[in-house]
């Protein structure tokens, strides 16, 4: 099978919820180069595009519908946007759901973008990212 | 004061093969592109390339490392345009971000920010939307 349009609207939900740690956002700033006090201690808030890594678990289920037919390999992320309701921190329990918002063809490439919000387990919202990866289908 | 116009303090980044390991680890992701030249070169790379996340990542820092809490930034988007390039040896490639407030409305500065590896534009349309009090 090969995505198409008829798809837009399918949901994945991340299997699990993710909990964020402080020396999560800590080892990710420090992998970012970044040394804002922000991201330290007890009360740490997460980096901004620390939302990328918490919503790649619902990714990895829309890369998992087989239906949809798309390989990692073959993937390149063509653009990303962040809405920030309140920043991630230490403490939060995330469920992320990424939803198909738009699918474009152009010969082999295949243009998705999907949305993916993140609340904690209670509903509260935290952040929407959106995302838009460009699928070659293309043997290389 | 922030008024349009008003430019923030450039930052510039260096990756070397050793920071897009560590990032891959901190991140989860291992696309090979981003560690193994002949992985990167067979999907027609020049060679390994910085996770697009990592060089948005770095482009974020030149407007939190600004702003008094980075807990005041409300939106942020780029486009991936070009990618960097990191070689496999000890100067790896600098990235050298600047940004600029382009308008002020509202309780709200949107920015924007330019991201130059080599001669190159890497990043398109990035813009960050920050609270300003």
């Amino acid at each position: 099978m090969t995505i198409d349009a008829t798809m837009v609207g399918r949901s994945y939900a991340a299997a699990e919820s993710y909990q964020v740690g402080r020396e999560k956002i800590r080892e990710f700033a420090d992998a970012i180069g970044d040394r804002n006090p922000a991201y330290r201690g007890d009360d740490a808030i997460a980096p901004p595009t620390f939302a990328f890594m918490v919503g790649s678990r619902a990714l990895e289920e829309l890369l998992n519908d087989e239906e949809l037919g798309l390989r990692l390999d073959r993937i390149v992320h063509g653009a990303q946007k962040f809405s920030y309701t309140r920043p991630i921190k230490a403490g939060d329990e995330i469920a992320a759901t990424a939803t198909i918002t738009t699918v474009r063809k152009a010969g082999p490439v295949e243009v998705i973008m999907y949305e993916t919000t993140l609340t904690t387990v209670d509903g509260e919202p935290i952040a929407t990212a959106t995302s838009t990866l460009s699928h070659n289908r293309a043997d290389a | 004061m922030i008024e349009v116009g008003t430019e923030l303090p450039p930052l510039t980044v260096t990756l070397r093969r050793e920071d897009l390991v560590r990032y891959a680890g901190a991140s989860g992701d291992f696309n090979p592109i981003h560690w193994n030249d002949r992985m990167a070169v067979a999907l027609g790379l020049p060679g390994v390339i910085a996770h697009g996340m990592l060089t948005m990542a770095s482009a974020a820092r030149v407007v939190t490392d600004w702003l008094d809490d980075p807990a005041d930034l409300v939106e942020y988007g780029v486009r991936f345009t070009k990618p960097v390039v990191v070689p496999d040896d000890d100067k790896g490639a600098s990235v050298t971000f600047s940004a600029k407030v382009d308008k002020v409305a509202d309780g709200l500065a949107e920015i924007d920010i330019t991201a130059v590896a080599g001669e190159e534009k890497v990043l398109g349309r990035a813009r960050a939307v920050v609270r300003v009090r």
